[in-house]
């Protein structure tokens, strides 16, 4: 820690960080555009300008570091009227289109052109028009929107160590462009949402979420991610009850600064084609109907068989391990295998995709495992009990954004828990506890709504035996229980019939 | 109980209690207006709704979505109308504009959906003082009677200018 003045003012900050992060720390807000926690410094906007006694000239607060008995101004009248300038550079050539524009709401551009510019530009030549281009699958530029403050280009380069993205030509004519020439140069990675975050004005613009909504309608919770099993600390933005996207989490110091669009854009399919009510054989029935239904087959059957439970919680999957060895001290060989999809059987199943993303797709498979247990089976003994189980629970297997994207459903049929019920004609045995009113839900003997993971609170373990709370983002319809609740309320089914002690 | 007298009744003088001079002065202003209207013809009312007197300018019709002087939709389908109506009446879905249709747009993005809702709609003149590109005025006529329902929302096909208007932040 050292001791710096600032606008007369005393301050003990710390030396080791950025001057701009530095007097954020202790609540000073210096305005910045090209300046980001985790990029080098690149000094381009000129908006962080501040006065240090001594220096004759405005300097970048950015690129000055922090020194012992250091003297700043960062409100003075020359600092005032340098940002004002620097703005009105910005703004020479910015069509002002926000409302046409999807970042309005969170656009840095916009929100300082209100705190430190000017109302109104001297500028009156014609402004320059380049025409938007796409540069990604998901992902197009908007040239005249673009400040140049090169973040994209340094966090491809830093943080994805990739050459995508360039500036190119000179001058007035500056533009960012992609670095490969033709066809498939567009950037496909899974950072298009990051860039587009990333990026202080909406020069960069995802295509999947282009006029879906505006910023300021989102509701905010600060949940987890269900994408894999990093659960990055995420922002949901919800609006009429449903997810439109993750955003990263509010306090990025500390809970990471990037998502990955994997997670970032697969909530949506929490709310779309929901299943909201029971179903013997793709019928709609009452709850009590669907237990009375099981309890007669319960009573016959010798085999359990449980698959799943790697999207479940920490608390819904104690509930269900209670359920397990109810059933065991009944005489009833229960079997619970939490693998279900190709990629858990391999060796090391869960590495590092990228920085975030991991190999392993499901939220909890770490507490999975250590409930259920790692049998060491492979794919053959999973058959095999499929195959000679009388009942089969599967929890939340077939469902949205799990095994498939809710746009096409056609991913559904390659799943493998999907296929070894087909082959073994295993339907007729299966109660499948799911969130989507799909063709397995529908194909299923026995099909309980459940909630998903955006509509309940619960703990997961992430890949670090971490573990981390998710919040309830969007209300659930009135009634509607989680996968443990309904395991619970069977049981109670069956100890009320006497069928269980 | 006791009483206190605050007023005295009104005692009529002799020549009031005749009534005859104040029936006089009535029937003069009636004779007056009579003889306005039967040969001079100034009479205040019209013969509605044969016949119909203009607004004033600032009263509120039906809403008007507004082109520019190249005759471009002006509204951007920015949501801010949408988003401070009161009465929730106003439905937009925004798109973005067709390369083919890039001449009659100013922007990218276009309301391809607008519709009011008038039997909801409160009149207020909010969509109106929302609008950054000044794309609806209700400066429409008065909301007419329906013998349904769906007579009363309003589209963009019955609402938008076929022509390009004046500069905005003036009203016809
Ligand atoms: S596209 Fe955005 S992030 Fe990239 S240089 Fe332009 S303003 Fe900066
Ligand atoms: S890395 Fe995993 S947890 Fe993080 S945002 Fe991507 S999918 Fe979600
Ligand atoms: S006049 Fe008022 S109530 Fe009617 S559409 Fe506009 S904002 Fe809504
Ligand atoms: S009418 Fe005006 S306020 Fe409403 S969406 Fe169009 S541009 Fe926006
Ligand atoms: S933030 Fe310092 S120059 Fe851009």
């Amino acid at each position: 820690m050292v001791n710096i003045t600032v606008d007369g003012q005393e301050y003990s900050v710390d030396e080791k960080k950025n001057l701009i992060d530095a007097l954020k720390d202790v609540g000073i807000h210096v305005p910045t555009f090209c300046y980001h926690p985790k990029l080098k410094v690149a000094g381009l906007c000129r908006l962080c300008l501040i006065e240090i006694e001594g220096v004759p000239k405005l300097q970048a607060g950015c690129a000055t570091p922090v020194k012992e008995g250091m003297k700043i101004l960062v409100s003075s009248e020359k600092i005032i009227k340098a940002r004002e300038a620097m703005m009105e550079f910005q703004l020479i050539n910015h069509p002002l289109d926000c409302p046409v524009c999807d970042k309005a709401g969170e656009c840095k551009l916009q929100d300082y052109s209100f705190s430190t510019g000017q109302a109104s530009t001297r500028y009156k030549e014609a402004k320059r028009f380049i025409s938007q281009e796409v540069v990604g699958d998901n992902l197009l530029i908007n040239h005249n929107r673009c400040i140049l403050c090169l973040r994209c280009v340094r966090f491809s380069k830093e943080i994805l160590n990739e050459e995508s993205l360039e500036r190119t030509q000179r001058g007035n004519n500056t533009v960012i462009a992609c670095v490969k020439p033709g066809e498939n140069a567009l950037i496909s990675h899974n950072y298009q949402g990051a860039l587009s975050d990333i990026c202080p004005v909406g020069a960069l613009l995802n295509k999947n979420m282009l006029f879906k909504s505006r910023v300021w309608w989102y509701e905010k919770t600060q949940t987890i991610c269900h994408g894999c099993s990093t659960l990055c600390k995420v922002t949901a933005n919800v609006k009429n009850n449903e997810v439109y996207r993750y955003m990263p989490p509010e306090n990025k110091e500390k809970d990471g600064y990037f998502i990955c669009d994997k997670g970032r854009f697969s909530a949506p399919d929490f709310s779309k084609n929901r299943l909201y009510h029971f179903m013997i054989n793709g019928k709609k029935k009452k709850s009590t109907e669907t237990y009375a239904e099981l309890y007669e087959r319960f009573k016959k059957s010798g085999k359990v068989l449980i698959i799943g439970g790697t999207t479940e919680s920490n608390e819904d999957l104690q509930k269900i391990s209670e359920a397990v060895k109810l059933f065991e001290k009944n005489n009833k060989n229960t079997v619970w295998e939490f693998k279900t999809e190709d990629y858990m059987y391999k060796g090391d199943w869960n590495s590092q995709i990228d920085f975030l993303l991991t190999s392993d797709v499901r939220p909890n498979s770490k507490k999975a495992k250590e409930i259920a247990g790692d049998n060491g089976a492979d794919k053959n003994s999973l058959k095999k009990a499929v195959k000679d189980a009388d009942i089969i629970f599967v929890i939340n297997e077939l469902s949205a954004p799990f095994s498939y994207k809710t746009e096409d459903e056609s991913a559904l049929a390659e799943n493998m828990v999907f296929q070894f019920l087909e082959e073994n004609k295993g339907w007729d045995k299966t109660v499948l506890l799911t969130t989507h009113n799909n063709t397995a839900a529908k194909k299923a003997n026995i099909a309980w709504p459940i909630q998903s993971f955006v509509e309940k609170d619960g703990t997961y373990t992430d890949k670090t035996n971490t573990e981390k709370k998710s919040a309830k983002s969007v209300k659930p319809p009135e009634g509607l229980k989680n996968s443990g609740e309904l395991f619970e309320a069977f049981i109670e089914t069956l100890s009320q019939k006497e069928a269980i002690a | 109980m006791a009483t206190v007298k605050v007023h005295d009744k009104y005692k009529w003088k002799w020549y009031q209690k005749f009534y005859f001079i104040s029936i006089t002065s009535g029937m003069l202003v009636t004779l007056k207006y009579f003889l306005k209207c039967a040969i001079l013809r100034q009479q205040a009312t019209v013969q509605y709704p044969e016949e119909q007197r203009g607004y004033s300018s600032r009263f509120r019709g039906r809403h008007r979505l507004k082109r520019d002087e190249k005759g471009r939709e002006r509204c951007t389908a920015c949501f801010c109308c949408m988003w401070v109506c009161p009465a929730k009446c106003i439905h937009i879905e925004a798109a973005l504009v067709p390369p083919e249709k890039a001449n009659l747009y100013p922007e990218d993005k276009y309301a391809k959906v607008f519709n009011v809702d008038h039997l909801r709609c409160i009149f207020c003149g909010l969509c109106e003082e929302a609008c950054p590109k000044g794309a609806i005025y209700l400066d429409g006529d008065i909301p007419k009677p329906f013998d349904n329902r769906d007579d009363f929302l309003s589209t963009k096909d019955t609402m938008l200018d076929k022509e390009g208007g004046p500069i905005i932040g003036t009203r016809l």
